[in-house]
């Protein structure tokens, strides 16, 4: 009888003594086991991404000559003008060296851009992360700032060997400082939970009083040096509405994100060239 | 036998399992629909093994699902183990040879799973209708997908017995 009634708490016994060993074991035993599970499922992820890209190959071969050398035409056209830019970038860049050298301003940070394919997209009320294919094997540092062709992306919270996870700029974890285009007053940027109807939301605090926006003229929210993270112009959202905040002091009000973030497929990775400097950068 | 070799088949279906909902939630990503599909993991582990399989089966579904999702390491681990100690005292309820009771059981558990993400990771946004506007669009369409999902996982699971030539009854269960 007694060996019954053991058998039937059998699972609740094995599961209270693998809660205690759960709370017992130490964090580095935890994200060991985390970071072999993460390594182990990398592959079959790249493996996917790569088995994407080449069913994108063979699916433009069967593109027809005609559509192919227009498309190369359209490339051709893209290129003189990228190089036009090129060339434009670098004698501003010149530019702002030789100023930056009278006024004997203090350096700015400089950023690497690696550009990397989108393995892996988790967006839901939870969480909101995507997966890139580039990690430890390219440097690609913890809290790195990704961006796209149409602004900030987010931060990379954690990289593997072979890939990377970002947090993005829709996430209520996310967090940043930001400026309203032309005004260099800093505010605070935050992602908020999503409704997944609509284009992506975000929130905009400590905005000073004297800011206005409508939805005739909506403000532009860019990147600031503030936190070194991102270079500074970076677009962010538009807020169309501002409106006091809980202090009354300052204003706060909803960024309306670029909905292209839902369906990312490259991005790029800032890797600050040099480490901060706190006493010689510029913040 | 330390280890019945049919714990190592359910838990390389899970990771299918698990590997395929990934690739269907990366692309349905645009059109902002989740599907969290876990339920199904734990039904056959549960049912058709012995103590010491099924636990060692569901300790290393947990840590891959812990592994692969962005959520706090050990909640699945823990709230599989949770969910699969109360079922395995309940599982002579259960026939495992028809799909009916295990998809039932299949939804119980995904909406145990459900329930433990929304506690454990949107307590900061409880306040948010947002929040709850697409919990609620997440659940619905997890539970519309799982009616499909769950009986074709099954079979395939059962599939897999016959490809393998394992033994294809629950064991451990008292005779009726």
């Amino acid at each position: 009888m007694a060996k019954l009634r053991l058998d039937r708490i059998k699972p609740l016994v094995a599961l209270g003594v693998f809660l205690l060993a759960w709370w017992i074991i130490p964090t580095v035993v935890k994200s060991f086991l985390k970071a072999s599970f993460s390594e182990f499922q990398a592959p079959a992820w790249v493996a996917t991404s790569y088995l994407d890209g080449l069913e994108n190959f063979w699916a433009r071969r069967s593109h027809s000559k005609v559509e192919l050398i227009e498309a190369g035409k359209e490339v051709a056209r893209s290129k003189s003008l990228y190089q036009f830019n090129s060339q434009r970038k670098e004698t501003l860049e010149n530019e702002i060296q030789r100023l930056e050298a009278i006024l004997n301003l203090p350096s700015r940070r400089e950023f690497r851009y690696e550009v990397a394919r989108v393995v892996r997209r988790d967006l839901s009320a939870w969480w909101q992360q995507i997966v890139i294919r580039k990690g430890k094997d390219f440097d690609i540092p913890v809290g790195a700032a990704v961006v796209f062709s149409g602004g900030v992306v987010g931060r990379v919270v954690e990289v593997g060997a072979l890939t990377s996870r970002v947090e993005l700029v829709t996430s209520p974890n996310f967090r940043m400082a930001a400026n309203f285009e032309g005004d260099e007053r800093p505010v605070v940027y935050q992602g908020l939970p999503q409704s997944g109807f609509g284009d992506p939301l975000g929130t905009v605090r400590d905005a000073p009083q004297d800011v206005v926006a409508s939805t005739q003229i909506p403000l532009k929210l860019v990147s600031t040096r503030l936190g070194g993270t991102f270079p500074p112009g970076l677009m962010v959202g538009r807020v169309s509405w501002l409106e006091p905040g809980s202090t009354g002091i300052f204003q706060s009000g909803e960024v309306e994100l670029d909905a292209r973030l839902l369906s990312l497929h490259e991005v790029a990775v800032l890797i600050p060239l040099y480490p901060i400097d706190l006493q010689n950068d510029v913040p | 036998m330390f280890l019945d070799p049919r714990a190592i088949l359910f838990f390389g279906a899970n990771a299918l399992l698990l590997y395929l909902t990934m690739l269907v939630n990366s692309a349905l990503a645009g059109w902002s629909i989740y599907l969290l599909i876990l339920g199904p993991m734990l039904v056959f582990p549960v049912l058709y093994l012995r103590h010491q399989s099924y636990f060692i089966c569901t300790l290393l579904t947990g840590l891959w699902v812990d592994a692969a999702l962005p959520s706090g390491f050990g909640l699945f681990t823990v709230g599989f183990l949770f969910a699969g100690a109360f079922t395995f005292q309940m599982r002579i309820r259960f026939r495992a040879e028809s799909n009916y009771h295990l998809t039932v059981l299949a939804h119980g558990v995904n909406f145990f799973c459900i329930l433990l993400v929304t506690i454990a990771m949107g307590s900061a946004y409880i306040t948010s209708l947002g929040f709850w506007l697409q919990v609620l669009v997440t659940g619905l369409a997890s539970h519309l997908v799982l009616l499909i999902v769950a009986p074709w996982f099954f079979n395939f699971e059962r599939m897999l017995f016959t490809l393998c030539r394992l033994e294809p009854e629950p064991e451990d269960l008292p005779i009726l």
